[in-house]
């Protein structure tokens, strides 16, 4: 049994050829080149261009190929595992495109469409100086003039600023300072006249040296009043509708650069030999490779499950997009940084990939909402986690589809997304009942999470809500809810697709802390693994697969 | 239910939130200046849901944002059902 985007994701690695060819377009020894130059991979992301790759940004009925977001998933997974600079300045298109997506009129999508099919580049300006995740402080304006609005302002760290053929612009429509004074517009920069605007240098960065990270300022841009994506006062809603969606699918950088860090290190420790053997076969070796494999399975079965909920738990997605954000980037930097410790001085070769994509994933955790801004949305929904536990509330249809992978995925409904989740999370609150149903499998390790899950609620309905200055307690609260949705992640994956109990033991207790032995059978199968280029994924421990 | 009482709710609820005692809370001033942010105003509308148990957008807060507003708009809503 095969999940179907994978035959995308392998229909686009064979598009793209041997990553190790030097002959390709897009290959690693490349990417490192202009790493080194900083300079933009113009002809690699013109290659996906022409392969199609935007069609994956364009939702089906605005005549696109987006109908399920796991496919989108695996678009950004096979890009990054290659090379994050790239993936991070193509894929930024959907990004700037969601706000429309999820708000705009026919009529604007349709625009748009057309637009982004064409290969354009849509770029997202959230961010200012000296206001970083603020965003509500931000001061760049757009003022009525005419029959449109006139935009003033620097909006700056900004992904393909310079490059972007339209821009998504959140700016203030009011001076005041609530939720209600900003509103996004679709800034087209060919229909601006020349001196209403102008770019600021890209900056030089640690990782993606290469991504055009800029910026815009606006100076007097005249924009008609159809610019404007959704009602006057509704950025800020929009906005963060948008971001339950794209934080969701960032799961899928790390799953692709934490691939390529553990195939670069596994191959590594396979022709390295030390004491007479492979270094794969050290026993330190060989459990640090078994571990860094079973947490990018732990991530792929959060990530997997969370972008299905885009269409089947809409309205949990404020909890799912926030926990996904924030672990998934976490456990993955974690894992490169102790296969890094394989490498030893090796890791900072710059003729390597290895330096550059551990340079490379630590941006994930940062962009799109840094941790402690998914931490804090998780924070701000305790109540209605802690309620929803308690009554054992689940949206089961929505719950069994997300977790099967054989079972197709509705179409996804924007207008069910919400700002907070009035349900909690189906995922977590099942844990009750089925770590009871499934008990008999693994007792030592359902009964530890089930305890886990128990206590962890007691102390999240002990927490009083804070308006300002959370303390850090409250943020450790919600870094354990996000361990134990990534537990209860795995549990249903194993339950729903038939996968190894082996497998299962093996996730809780990496999500869990603490060791099983079983960890070191992973091995075998990675190494088996090494020569495929499709992706390393759980479905390896399917035992029907 | 009177305006009074969910006046009243409303100011406890916003004083718990801010940490100050119901009287210190004035119900012209808006909440964000009375410390209440934007997305943790959106916490408000659990609470109105568990209390007088009808179905208000998390945003209630962002368009009402005052506990007068948001009393005015309560009490439509908890008449209308």
């Amino acid at each position: 049994m095969t999940y179907r985007p994978f035959a995308l994701a392998e229909r686009i690695e064979d598009a793209l050829g041997d990553p190790a060819d030097e002959g390709n377009v897009f290959s690693v020894s490349r990417c490192l080149e202009l790493d080194g130059r900083e300079e933009f991979p113009e002809d690699i992301c013109a290659h996906l261009d022409k392969l199609g790759l935007p069609r994956f940004y364009v939702p089906v009925e605005h005549g696109g190929d987006l109908d399920t977001y796991e496919n989108l998933l695996q678009v950004i997974r096979t890009l990054s595992r290659r090379d994050f600079t790239v993936a991070l300045a193509h894929c930024k298109t959907y990004l700037g495109s969601v706000a429309t997506w999820v708000a705009g009129t026919p009529g604007q999508a349709e625009g748009l469409a057309r637009r982004v099919l064409r290969g354009e580049v849509v770029s997202l300006a959230l961010t200012e100086r000296d206001h970083g995740s603020d965003v509500l402080a931000g001061r760049v304006s757009a003022t009525p003039s005419g029959a449109g609005y006139r935009i003033d302002g620097e909006k700056w760290l900004i992904n393909n600023a310079t490059r972007g053929d339209l821009v998504c612009v959140l700016a203030r429509t009011s001076p005041r300072s609530e939720a209600r004074c900003h509103s996004l517009f679709l800034v087209d920069k060919h229909r601006l006249p020349s001196g209403g605007y102008h770019h600021l240098p890209k900056v030089r960065t640690h990782g993606v040296r290469g991504a055009d990270i800029s910026g815009i300022h606006f100076t007097g841009a005249e924009i008609p009043a159809d610019a404007m994506i959704g009602e006057p006062g509704a950025g800020l809603e929009i906005l963060l509708k948008g971001l339950q969606i794209t934080r969701t699918l960032c799961g899928g950088m790390s799953l692709g650069m934490g691939e390529h860090a553990l195939r670069f290190v596994a191959g590594f420790a396979e022709r390295h030999r030390m004491f007479g053997r492979p270094l794969i076969e050290l026993p330190q070796t060989a459990r640090v490779l078994a571990e860094s494999y079973a947490d990018l399975m732990v991530a792929e079965a959060m990530t997997l499950v969370s972008t299905r909920a885009i269409h089947t738990l809409t309205a949990e997605q404020s909890v799912i997009s926030a926990v996904v954000k924030y672990y998934v980037p976490t456990i993955v930097d974690r894992a490169v940084n102790r296969l890094a410790k394989v490498l030893g001085a090796r890791a900072l070769l710059t003729d390597g990939p290895f330096q550059k994509l551990q340079r490379d994933h630590r941006i994930v955790g940062i962009f799109d909402g840094n941790t402690l801004v998914n931490l804090n949305a998780v924070v701000n929904q305790f109540s209605g986690l802690v309620r929803g536990y308690r009554r054992e509330r689940v949206d089961h249809d929505g719950l069994d589809v997300a977790a099967g992978l054989d079972l197709a995925v509705p179409a996804f409904e924007p207008d069910r997304l919400s700002l907070l989740s009035r349900g909690g999370c189906s995922l977590v609150q099942d844990l009750p009942a089925r770590t009871g149903a499934a008990m008999d499998a693994a007792p030592e390790h359902l009964g530890r999470l089930r305890r886990y899950a128990d206590g962890l609620h007691a102390e999240l309905a002990r927490c009083r809500p804070v308006a300002r200055d959370v303390p850090p307690e409250m943020f450790d609260l919600a870094r354990r809810y996000a361990a134990g949705y990534a537990a209860a992640a795995c549990l249903r994956m194993w339950a729903d697709n038939g996968l190894d109990t082996l497998w299962l033991r093996v996730c809780l207790a990496r999500v869990l802390g603490g060791r099983d032995e079983a960890v070191d059978r992973l091995l075998p199968v990675l190494r088996e693994r090494l020569d495929d280029r499709r992706p390393l994924s759980l479905l390896a421990y399917r035992s029907t697969h | 239910m009177s305006p009074d009482t969910i006046r009243m709710w409303l100011r406890e609820r916003v004083a718990f939130y801010v940490e100050r005692d119901p009287e210190e809370i004035d119900p012209d001033v808006e909440l964000v200046e009375i410390g209440l942010d934007s997305v943790f105003a959106m916490s408000l509308s659990g609470d109105i849901e568990d209390e007088f148990g009808v179905f208000v957008e998390p945003t209630v807060a962002w368009d009402h944002p005052t506990v007068n507003a948001l009393t005015g708009y309560l009490h439509d809503v908890v008449v209308t059902i």
